[in-house]
């Protein structure tokens, strides 16, 4: 090894330092760690714990409860990506026709992104709110319903609240990325298209989809990988209910652990829960890597 | 891009009242409630009151402020950690090449995608067992860790920007790694580094799930889990109450967007596309 190839070696690794000793301990480590917990019955209230083998997935694999988690999480991910996919594309364009005033609007927009879930979670749970929501004054005052729904009683509702929530708060971000992808789309394209006689939806359809669809395939991986891990909506406007209705991975897997303290067990629903994850991300990197 | 077509002007129009009330119109709901007086929570009135009691009232509660403070050191010290390990970090990917570069890349790359709520079933008997369950340096900690994909590769993008020719021609005239680095290179990717200081900052002020957990008294609950606490039980009909601590909660995070915006929206976008 020449000199300066060791200087290489020697000065990545320096800076590389604090990053790996944070990301060993708080993450790899963890990780690891808590496969090997999904082997044993531990618990939060009890410090001792044994081995017990595949015991807790054997549990897992033959509750029925299980198979529902899978349903309303596989549900969530898909409305809570495809909403705000849908709108986002529809405002990025929108957006995108530098109106006067488009600037301030499209900043506007990002703020539902960046606000906390606590204070997006408050807002819609006072929305859906069944005796004084606004949703139920202004659907009555429309003459859609004629008495107040009871949103967070019902199973589909309470999904549809969350879901609804979800959609505010991501759909910005869709359009953020979507705007990005459409600033690539070539100007002497369009021209030419336009003068080969398309109209408005054809130029959607055959050069403006095709020109973003590296965009649109990387934030529907990434949505989704976010919305498996979404906890905060769920948790502070129904906490999973009712009746497990809206719960998913994430909100179960806490309340396993930190309501019931059963940790052995919420740790072989997480493992079951990064091999879905890893599924996407798999997907996420190889994009990633061809671009 | 489109012909401004009547189909088109219909479809513009249709979409902009609509998707922007759906946008707007909640923004507005959460102040205008928080505006109101107790007495008129039910009505359905909107910006008819302009009751700034209830503003005040949140934020005189010492319990509140206790938490403002605690959320506010938290974001800060996490974004200051956060920036600056993963500076660190992204100029060792971008300059260096070394053995287990590529291996450290991607582990680190893949991490992103380890469910949080999974680490935190180990991550809290550790914090048990070394004293630092309930402590803010516990949460501290956890929210560098979660930001550190994101900054080491939005900065490795930057650096990766930097001619390779800046730095020779540093090297030829004498200058020392150290000196190339903190002196030539890194002033370079100030942009970037805006964007994940402020990408850490929102990560840990908006947390919920650590926060929640890892801490467990009020003296160091940081301000999202601290609301959980102030409006469940009794607390939850409060939605005056409730509209104006979130209130109180977005304004931090909605200030710095509106105005580092450029920063946040390029920056953010280009590290995930990009890699």
């Amino acid at each position: 090894m020449n000199r300066s190839t060791r200087n290489q070696t020697l000065m990545g690794w320096l800076l590389l330092l604090p990053a790996m000793a944070i990301f060993a301990l708080m993450i790899f480590y963890p990780f690891i760690n808590s496969i090997f917990i999904s082997f044993t019955n531990r618990n939060l209230l009890y410090a001792k714990s044994a081995f017990i083998g595949f015991d807790n997935y054997r549990k897992l694999f033959s509750d029925p409860n299980t198979l529902f988690l899978i349903w309303t999480t596989v549900k969530f991910v898909f409305l809570a990506t495809l909403m705000p996919f849908a709108i986002g594309l529809i405002w990025a364009l929108l957006m995108n026709q530098k109106f006067k005033g488009s600037e301030f609007v499209r900043g506007l927009t990002l703020v539902n992104w960046i606000i906390p879930g606590i204070a997006i979670g408050f807002l819609w749970s006072w929305i859906f709110n069944g005796d004084y929501g606004i949703l139920n004054a202004l659907l009555g005052k429309l003459g859609l319903i004629d008495k107040n729904v009871i949103w967070f009683g019902g199973k589909q509702t309470s999904m549809l609240a969350v879901v609804t929530a979800r959609t505010w708060q991501m759909f910005p971000w869709y359009m953020a990325f979507i705007m990005g992808g459409l600033q690539g789309v070539s100007n002497d394209q369009c021209e030419a298209a336009r003068i080969d006689g398309v109209n408005n939806l054809q130029m959607f359809r055959h050069v403006i989809i095709p020109a973003i669809k590296p965009v649109l395939i990387l934030i529907l991986l990434l949505g989704t990988i976010g919305n498996l891990q979404h906890f905060d909506l769920i948790n502070v406007m129904t906490g999973g209910g009712p009746e497990r209705a809206t719960s998913t991975f994430a909100t179960e897997v806490y309340k396993k652990a930190f309501k019931e303290y059963s940790v052995g067990r919420a740790a072989s629903l997480g493992v079951i829960w990064a091999m879905m994850l890893s599924l996407f991300s798999i997907f996420y990197l190889k994009r990633i890597k061809e671009d | 891009m489109f012909q401004k077509t009547l189909g088109f002007r219909i479809f513009f129009w249709s979409f902009l009242l609509v998707i922007g009330f759906f946008a707007f119109f909640p923004q507005l709901w959460m102040i205008s409630t928080s505006l109101k007086p107790a007495t008129e929570m039910f009505s359905f009135s909107f910006f008819k009151y302009f009751d700034f009691s209830n503003l005040k009232r949140v934020l005189s509660d010492r319990t509140f402020l206790t938490y403002l403070r605690n959320g506010i050191v938290v974001a800060v010290a996490s974004s200051v950690c956060s920036t600056v390990v993963s500076v660190l970090a992204g100029y060792s990917f971008s300059k260096f090449r070394f053995k287990g570069r590529k291996t450290v890349m991607a582990l680190i790359m893949v991490s992103q995608a380890f469910p949080q709520g999974l680490l935190l079933l180990s991550l809290y008997p550790m914090m048990q067992k070394v004293g630092m369950l309930d402590t803010l340096p516990s949460i501290i900690l956890a929210y560098i860790a979660f930001t550190l994909p994101v900054g080491t590769w939005t900065l490795k993008a930057y650096f990766d920007q930097v001619p390779q020719s800046l730095m020779e021609a540093a090297r030829v005239d004498g200058s020392s790694e150290w000196r190339t680095m903190f002196q030539i290179i890194i002033p370079l990717a100030v942009p970037g580094m805006m964007t994940i200081a402020i990408y850490s900052f929102v990560w840990a002020w908006n947390d919920l799930l650590y926060a929640l957990t890892l801490i467990s008294s009020t003296a160091n609950r940081t301000l999202a889990s601290g609301m959980v606490f102030t409006f469940t039980g009794e607390g939850g009909n409060d939605w005056i109450g409730m509209m104006a601590a979130s209130v109180i909660a977005s304004i931090p995070v909605a200030a710095i967007f509106v105005f580092l915006q450029r920063y946040f929206i390029a920056g953010l976008t280009a590290g995930a596309v990009k890699g």
